[in-house]
């Protein structure tokens, strides 16, 4: 039998990579292998679900197989760079240390120790699983000799359904603006997602095409210096009361703010993958975004994708897409399609397709 | 509008023009949806060529003055620890951890009761002596500290006004002559480079777009800048995509490993030295990998005896050998550079043998062919190392 361990730095609920740990341990098992999670550390809700991860040498058992969800800098890394088992590496992207520096040491820092412990890991896997080409060929820059690119498993469907939309989150939101233009990105407020450059286009925005235009930015404020500077910016400005910061929000709440907004924009210089576009999409929200990093393959053609990250650009996309219907709405269509590619039963096969086929290799090298 | 915020678009009431002046002159005859995938790229393309030109037209009323985005972006540095540097700042820094330096040993003894008063101030009169000395030592290291800050912002503000006053001023754009780059001899070469390339092809300096459009005819998915909207403007009429930037402005905001090729030529040859570090930086990071560099230049010889004086006396920098270009670029990562030399070549002519001396009057002449002469200019194509 097939035995398939994860091992993650910290299984979180309602995040990106602990939802895609849970969804693919649930995937392995559904296919009759073993799998387990073994953790640095977890949230009081998903204790239950994870293992310490110096616990795996009273369990480990000859031919198994260990998956490291590499995203961040850990202890599990060097404990992984020990073990004599097959390693594969599932690379969800590591933001370079250089967009951190000037604003936040201590993340730079962590971010560089991840890279680093990358460079170590990349060469002795097996096999690298990247949830983009750019993820990918950062693998294979790091000395990774096998790669394959399996999206990330994101069930869009199941959490972002309409009848999922907070009602009361999104009367609020009604309630307190006007009839102005509302631009969305969705994201950590994080020096390589440019938030900054969004209130740039803002201040065009509002100048050249509608005065009453708002600009609602959802994620955790994970660099304080940088989004502190963000909002004393729009301040000055004069953008204040036109630049909503949501945080901490669930599922639901997260909806209202997606089917509040017109159009979501993204000025990102760097992305691995990108799961807010997804969630746009499926929202039938026009999208405008920078091209850098994994954009534009996340994106393909459900979006304007524009070459330079000028606000002055951006603000032209976003008018150019709130004046023309037809195209908002080919762009929307365009997103449908685009989200069947990343569909969640496709995305499960893969993995098994691409993990199991790493066993076959096995076999047959044996 | 608070008083640091820039320079405001000259057309301030522009927000009562129509909300999309950017809607197609021609609309197509066809809905988006019922094209097919070729169709729906095409379609796209045109919707991005109508949003370029939206900011064309912005920029060439008024509404977006030239550096207005640089602008706020350095507005927004003053808000990033990065940004402290700002000397008004740097000041009201300096006056917080003044004001913090004093240490106060009157600790308030205000309370809801009159018995809480007068123990408070028990305290605070038989802890007076104990207090006293720490925080004596306490406030002369707060001091020491303070006074150390305010000579190193007197030290920072005597190096800002050195930096300044060396400051090189901008050549300005009217001294630098119109280009036909697609005329020259050098457009060939450029365009056996870089044709065929994977990718997007900026041409730097693209003066009339000629070399853009050649590009274009030749399958190459080529796009201009060009820091002179009048140059430029022959470009536009022609439906090209050519943008009034600044190479450097503009290689700031693409993003990395976004272009398949890069042409650099015009003033690229004459930048002060820290712009032509920072501009081939720039040009090698957003190069994908295996992605081809064209670097026209003259040589400095021909530049000295054939470019305006305005230029020559008034340009930041001036140009380089060949063989120095080919150690900058490799010093980035730019690497199995191919060598062109043409334009006007300039020899002196050997005497014939018959005369007296010859031999050594030719090895002379072939001295100054070698040192001073020969072709005046040179295009370098290098390639992106992994």
């Amino acid at each position: 039998m097939t035995t398939v361990h994860q091992f993650v730095p910290a299984l979180l609920p309602r995040d990106a990579t602990g939802d895609h740990t849970l969804a693919l341990r649930d995937t392995f098992r559904n296919a009759g292998w073993t799998s387990n999670i073994y953790v640095e550390a977890a949230h009081d809700e998903l204790l239950t679900e994870a293992t310490y991860f110096e616990e795996y040498p009273d369990h480990a058992q000859p031919g198994d197989v260990l998956l490291y969800q590499l995203s961040t800098a850990s202890p599990v890394a060097d404990f992984l760079l020990g073990r004599p088992e097959t390693l594969v590496l599932d690379y969800h992207n590591i933001t370079p240390a250089s967009f951190y520096e000037g604003w936040e040491e201590n993340t730079a820092e962590k971010v560089a120790l991840a890279r680093r412990q990358m460079a170590e890991l990349a060469p002795r896997a097996t096999l690298g699983i990247a949830d983009s080409a750019f993820n990918a060929a950062e693998l294979r820059a790091f000395g990774c000799l096998e790669t394959e690119v399996v999206p990330i498993l994101t069930d869009i469907d199941a959490w972002a359904s309409r009848q999922l939309v907070d009602a009361a989150e999104a009367a609020r939101l009604k309630e307190s603006h006007g009839t102005g233009a509302r631009l969305l990105f969705v994201g950590r407020l994080s020096p390589n997602k440019n938030q900054h450059l969004l209130v740039e286009m803002l201040w065009l925005y509002r100048r050249w095409y509608d005065p009453e235009a708002r600009l609602a930015l959802v994620g955790p404020a994970i660099t304080g210096t940088y989004a502190r500077a963000v909002m004393e910016y729009a301040e000055e400005l004069g953008l204040a009361g036109a630049v909503d910061h949501g945080e901490n929000l669930t599922p639901p709440q997260l909806a209202a703010w997606y089917s509040d907004a017109d159009v979501f924009v993204c000025l990102s210089d760097h992305e691995g993958f990108c799961i807010p576009l997804l969630e746009a999409m499926h929202f039938d929200l026009p999208i405008v975004a920078f091209a850098a990093g994994a954009v534009p393959e996340t994106l393909g053609r459900a979006g304007i994708l524009i070459d330079s990250k000028r606000p002055s650009l951006a603000a032209a996309a976003v008018d150019r897409v709130r004046g023309d219907a037809s195209l908002a709405e080919h762009l929307a269509e365009q997103g449908h399609q685009r989200l069947d590619t990343f569909a969640v039963t496709a995305t499960r096969a893969r993995f098994i397709e691409v993990v199991g086929g790493l066993e076959a290799d096995r076999a047959v090298s044996a | 509008m608070p008083a640091s915020t820039p320079s405001e678009p000259t057309a301030a009431s522009s927000a009562t023009e129509p909300t999309s002046s950017a809607t197609p002159e021609e609309p197509l005859s066809k809905k988006p949806d019922e094209l097919d995938a070729a169709g729906r790229a095409e379609y796209l393309a045109e919707v991005m060529a109508e949003i370029d030109a939206e900011v064309r037209h912005r920029r060439a009323s008024g509404d977006l003055p030239a550096g207005l985005e640089r602008e706020l972006d350095e507005l927004f540095l003053e808000f990033s620890p990065v940004g402290l540097q700002g000397k008004a700042r740097l000041r009201e820094n300096l006056a917080l951890v003044d004001g913090a330096a004093y240490v106060d040993i009157a600790v308030p003894v205000e309370s809801e009761k009159k018995i809480g008063v007068y123990i408070k101030r028990l305290i605070r009169k038989s802890l007076n002596w104990y207090l006293g000395f720490i925080v004596h030592q306490i406030v002369k290291f707060s001091w020491a500290v303070s006074r150390m800050f305010h000579l190193v912002v007197d030290h920072i503000e005597d190096l800002e006004a050195t930096v300044e006053s060396l400051r090189i001023p901008e050549l300005p754009a009217t001294a630098v002559p119109v280009t036909d780059p697609g005329t020259t001899w050098w457009a060939d070469q450029a365009q056996a480079a870089v044709s065929g390339v994977p990718g997007r092809v900026l041409h730097a300096e693209c003066g009339n777009g000629s070399l853009v459009a050649r590009l274009i005819a030749d399958g190459v998915d080529a796009y201009g800048v060009d820091p002179s909207e009048t140059t430029i403007e022959p470009a536009i009429e022609r439906g090209l995509d050519v943008r009034a930037e600044a190479a450097l402005d503009h290689l700031e905001v693409v993003a990395e490993e976004a272009l398949a090729g890069i042409v650099l030529s015009g003033s690229v040859q004459w930048l002060h030295p820290n712009e032509r570090d920072r501009l081939v930086a720039l040009a090698s990071s957003r190069l994908a990998v295996d992605g081809v560099l064209v670097l026209h230049s003259a040589t400095p010889e021909a530049w000295r005896r054939s470019t305006s004086p305005l230029v020559a006396d008034l340009a930041p920098g001036h140009p380089l050998h060949a063989d120095t270009w080919t150690h900058v670029l490799a010093a980035y990562g730019l690497s199995r550079t191919a060598l062109h030399t043409g334009g006007e070549v300039r020899r002196l002519d050997r005497v014939a043998t018959s005369s007296t001396d010859a031999t050594t009057i030719n090895a002379a002449i072939d001295t100054v062919n070698d040192l001073l002469l020969g072709p005046g200019e040179y295009l370098l194509v290098a390639v992106r190392d992994r």
